[in-house]
């Protein structure tokens, strides 16, 4: 794994303070395993993304973290204390659910002062808490209003203040964005980020959703089967997949059958019929020259070119984009028999018209290879 | 849009014969009315002369006043304790496994199709053994037993409704379970709290069978003491108090749709 | 979660009320088993004789009859109930679907003693409906309903349609309306998409709904009693008229016994036998 980094303008805390620390956590439904022997360590601080698709284990994790359920092995620490055996309503954790559980009959007032009232804080101290909070989502005037008056959004925003006005000691967000609309979910991620780094609480987000979770985190954790695949930067992650779930899972990808040529220090290159691509050498240790590989590419690290050039194919479609243009190739050649390219700017469709036969070609050190399935 | 005459004729014959069916649940209710107004003593239709004679007899008549009484004394211990019973056990049933966990909740709910003449007739005979013979207290057990299902069917179905992460939240925020259950739990169940209450007051206080095997003269209940009527006289008495009845239940139940959403309770529509 | 907070507290009044109906089904069975000693509330001895003499044609046949009665009821109050069931649920005015739903409830809440003193008003030889039929001369003699099996299962259908209602609405509210649109617009008829989607989907209602008011039925004693007038006996009559006429309580404890294990066949056997229905509307 690569050194850690501290992300960039998160606040000044002890370098390297571990705020969140999983170790072998284990979590068995009967016979199915949720989760197997989770490992994970996440400094203070952190916007901590748990990424996978449904059933993976991102939410049992959650739920393991909050103490909504029980491990069946493996301990939890939060800033060094040992969380296994401590009550949920004991463990100073915030948490925002999918549907913000909003208690319905209390006002927004009440809801965020419901946890400052639980520890028995004074009630004069409890109004000018909850005044603050409101006022840092932006929900000063919508105090005495009940839930359900107000908006998906300002929904989201009071869960986040009740979560947080108990300052809690992890922040804990389960798909929050999932019942919002498409364009308020881009603003209320904007706003939910400004605030996580102003108030520098170590967090916890589980999603499904691959965009989000690059778009927001500082780090991820892709999951899947119950095992996490892999930890590391967003960027990591998308350009250094270390297995070919999380290459496909994260952002588009396309797949063509190579063969290894040879490895040399940390680079490798691979053969593509008579085409030579530069990869990373550690996804194909152990494999002898001339072995079939699959070479993962990103559709903007391809490039069309006249037919004869690279891999052969034909145009079969074009997808607007806006400021791109995602262009569809049948292509023999790739896995499934398609290719996807990213063509910036908007000329692709004059330039390359559909049923026109071209060659696509991988730019070099932009694709990386694994072991073929199976 | 118009639709075929072959649908069209379908949708009006359905219509009418929901029309037919409303009529049907009616016709007892009108006819009621119409004979407790009539002067005669004598059923005839349509009444000749009209008179309030008979609310004035059903009203003085001194076993019906005794039955009222009983019957609200009955009801009000009846459904209490079924309440406090049924929603702890409700409780239980939804939030915890333990041990004879299905085979409580089965005894609990056989008395919906233990006929009523055979549970009445059972605390009958365990009053007779354990020298307990026909007191209040016997009467309000039966009952207890009888409307137990209800109450437990109405704040089972509150509980299931509830969203568990509603609790979740609030241990998550600190708060212990019997804060929990206090602040967040209870309150929300309040409606179904409630309409099982009324659910169970209602059933008890019409309660006939059973309480007719386990009621002496002195704990006779309304019902009982109407029936007892029916047996001695023939005059339309019965009418006007049944118009009574019908005029505070129907009341009773218009009111509870609209403050706490009978279709809801009862699980006919969906929790919006 | 392992913590159960408040168990004891939540299940021990329960364990109570349990122990007392146990206590009162024991109390039946026992007395099921003793003689009958005429002239005396005490029983006798332990004895077979209260089951032996079940076996007596009067007592078989009254058995048998209860069972039909209990049949024909269930069937007519199903073909009565659904549509309304489905016009409550289906309704898109509000005002009518309370107007339905309070209609349909509230003769579920008078009692067994009112509705059927209106019934036997309705029914009477100078009743509502004979004063109709000889006022417009349709017939010239009152045409015989009380003390009948015909006017019972008419006054036991408006007893058992509140519950059948009730348990048909809550499968139907459960049929997405979607579903039906789905057929409509694949040209499925209202007669096909009923019989195709709808029905099929609402069988547990159903299931449930013929169960209950069989049992409802069977359980039903003024009904009976105050239209049938003895001359339509049912087993809640019979087992009353041994305990308050002949004080055989030992013999109705066993008739109560045997009504009780009928039921419970004829429910499981109802359930069995309804199961691939059932199954149809699995969802």
């Amino acid at each position: 794994m690569p050194a850690e980094r501290i992300p960039p303008g998160a606040p000044a805390l002890a370098p390297g303070a571990v705020g969140v620390q999983i170790d072998g956590v284990t979590k068995r439904f009967g016979a199915f395993t949720a989760l197997h022997e989770a490992w994970l360590k996440i400094e203070q601080g952190t916007f901590m993304t748990l990424l996978g698709p449904s059933g993976c284990g991102k939410t049992t994790l959650l739920n393991l973290l909050a103490g909504f359920l029980e491990s069946d092995g493996g301990e939890i620490f939060v800033d060094g204390q040992l969380m296994t055996e401590t009550p949920p309503y004991a463990r100073e954790i915030g948490v925002v659910f999918q549907n913000y559980a909003l208690f319905p009959h209390m006002s927004v007032a009440k809801n965020v002062g419901y946890g400052l009232a639980a520890r028995g804080v004074p009630k004069a101290e409890i109004a000018a808490r909850v005044a603050d909070m409101l006022a840092l989502v932006k929900l000063s005037d919508f105090g005495h209003r009940k839930p359900k008056e107000l908006s998906g959004g300002q929904q989201q925003r009071v869960a986040l203040a009740r979560a947080l006005v108990i300052r809690p000691k992890l922040l804990l967000l389960d798909e929050p964005f999932s019942a919002l609309d498409k364009n308020l979910r881009g603003s209320m991620q904007v706003e939910l980020k400004e605030i996580q780094r102003r108030l520098g609480v170590t967090t916890i987000f589980v999603t499904h959703d691959q965009g989000e979770a690059l778009s927001m985190s500082d780090r991820i954790a892709v999951m899947s089967a119950g095992r996490i695949r892999q930890v590391g930067t967003p960027d990591e992650i998308y350009r250094r997949p270390t297995d070919r779930f999380v290459a496909s899972f994260v952002g588009d990808i396309n797949v063509l059958p190579a063969r290894l040529e040879r490895r040399l220090g940390d680079q490798a290159t691979v053969l593509l019929g008579t085409l030579r691509v530069a990869v990373p050498a550690e996804t194909v240790e152990g494999l002898a020259p001339g072995a079939p590989v699959d070479l993962f590419v990103r559709p903007d690290a391809l490039s069309i070119g006249e037919a004869g050039s690279g891999v052969p194919g034909t145009i079969a479609a074009h997808v607007y984009q806006g400021s791109h243009v995602d262009v569809v190739i049948d292509s023999p050649a790739a896995q499934g028999g398609r290719l996807l390219v990213r063509v910036p700017g908007t000329e692709a469709p004059a330039r390359w018209p559909v049923g026109q036969p071209v060659g696509v070609t991988p730019a070099s050190g932009g694709g990386i290879a694994f072991p073929p399935e199976g | 849009m118009r639709r075929p005459l072959s649908h069209r004729l379908i949708t009006w014959s359905s219509r009418l014969f929901v029309a037919l069916v409303v009529a049907f649940i009616i016709l007892p209710a009108f006819v009621v009315t119409l004979s407790a107004f009539n002067d005669k003593a004598i059923l005839t239709f349509p009444p000749t002369s009209y008179s309030l004679r008979w609310f004035y007899r059903a009203f003085s008549y001194k076993d019906f006043a005794l039955g009222f009484q009983n019957g609200l004394i009955i009801t009000a211990f009846a459904s209490t304790i079924a309440l406090v019973i049924g929603t702890g056990f409700a409780f239980a049933l939804d939030r915890y496994t333990f041990r004879a966990k299905r085979t409580l909740e089965g005894i609990l709910v056989s008395p919906l199709v233990i006929p009523h003449f055979t549970i009445g007739l059972g605390f009958l005979i365990l009053a007779a053994q354990i020298q307990a013979n026909r007191t209040f207290a016997v009467v309000i057990l039966t009952h207890v037993v009888l409307v137990l299902p209800f109450v437990m069917r109405s704040v089972y179905v509150s509980l299931r409704n509830l969203d568990s992460r509603l609790e979740l939240a609030a241990a998550s925020l600190g708060a212990r379970p019997g804060r929990a259950l206090v602040t967040v739990t209870l309150p929300l169940l309040l409606p179904g709290l409630v309409s099982g209450w009324l659910f169970a007051a209602i059933l008890s206080f019409n309660e006939f069978t059973a309480s007719l095997f386990v009621t002496a003269q002195a704990t006779q209940t309304l019902p009982v003491a109407m029936y007892n009527y029916v047996r001695e006289y023939a005059d339309p008495t019965l009418a006007a108090l049944s118009v009574v009845y019908i005029l505070v239940t129907a009341t009773l139940l218009t009111l509870a749709n609209a403050f706490l959403g009978l279709g809801k309770v009862l699980n006919v529509e969906h929790a919006r | 979660m392992k913590t159960r907070p408040f168990l004891a507290l939540f299940v021990s009044p329960a364990m109570l009320a349990a122990g007392a109906l146990v206590a009162a089904m024991a109390a039946i069975l026992q007395f099921a088993f003793r003689a009958f000693v005429p002239g005396s509330m005490e029983p006798g001895g332990f004895t077979f004789a209260n089951f032996t003499a079940m076996l007596r044609p009067l007592y078989a046949d009254v058995f048998l009859q209860t069972v039909a009665i209990c049949l024909m009821t269930a069937l007519a109050t199903l073909i009565v109930a659904y549509p309304l069931a489905y016009a409550i649920v289906r309704s898109r005015s509000i005002p009518l679907k309370s107007f339905l739903l309070v209609t349909a409830l509230t003769p579920m809440f008078l009692g067994e003693v009112v509705r059927t003193y209106s019934w036997i008003i309705v029914l009477g030889n100078s009743g509502f409906i004979n004063s109709i039929l000889l006022g417009l001369h349709i017939v010239d003699r009152p045409v015989q309903m009380m003390f009948t099996t015909f006017g019972v299962v008419v006054a036991l259908v408006h007893v058992t349609l509140p519950v059948m209602v009730i348990m048909l609405a809550a499968a139907l509210s459960h049929v997405d309306l979607d579903y039906e649109k789905a057929a409509t617009s694949l040209g499925a008829g209202p007669v096909r998409t009923f019989l195709t989607v709808t029905l099929p989907l609402s069988m547990p209602g159903i299931v449930a709904g013929l169960t209950t008011a069989f049992a409802w039925t069977f359980s039903a004693f003024a009904t009976p009693q105050m239209i049938g007038g003895g001359r339509v006996p049912m087993v809640s009559t019979l087992i009353y008229q041994l305990g308050f006429s002949s004080f055989n309580f030992p013999f109705a404890a066993a008739l109560s016994i045997t009504a009780l294990a009928l039921t419970v066949a004829v429910l499981a056997l109802a359930r069995a036998a309804l199961k691939p229905l059932e199954r149809l509307g699995a969802h």
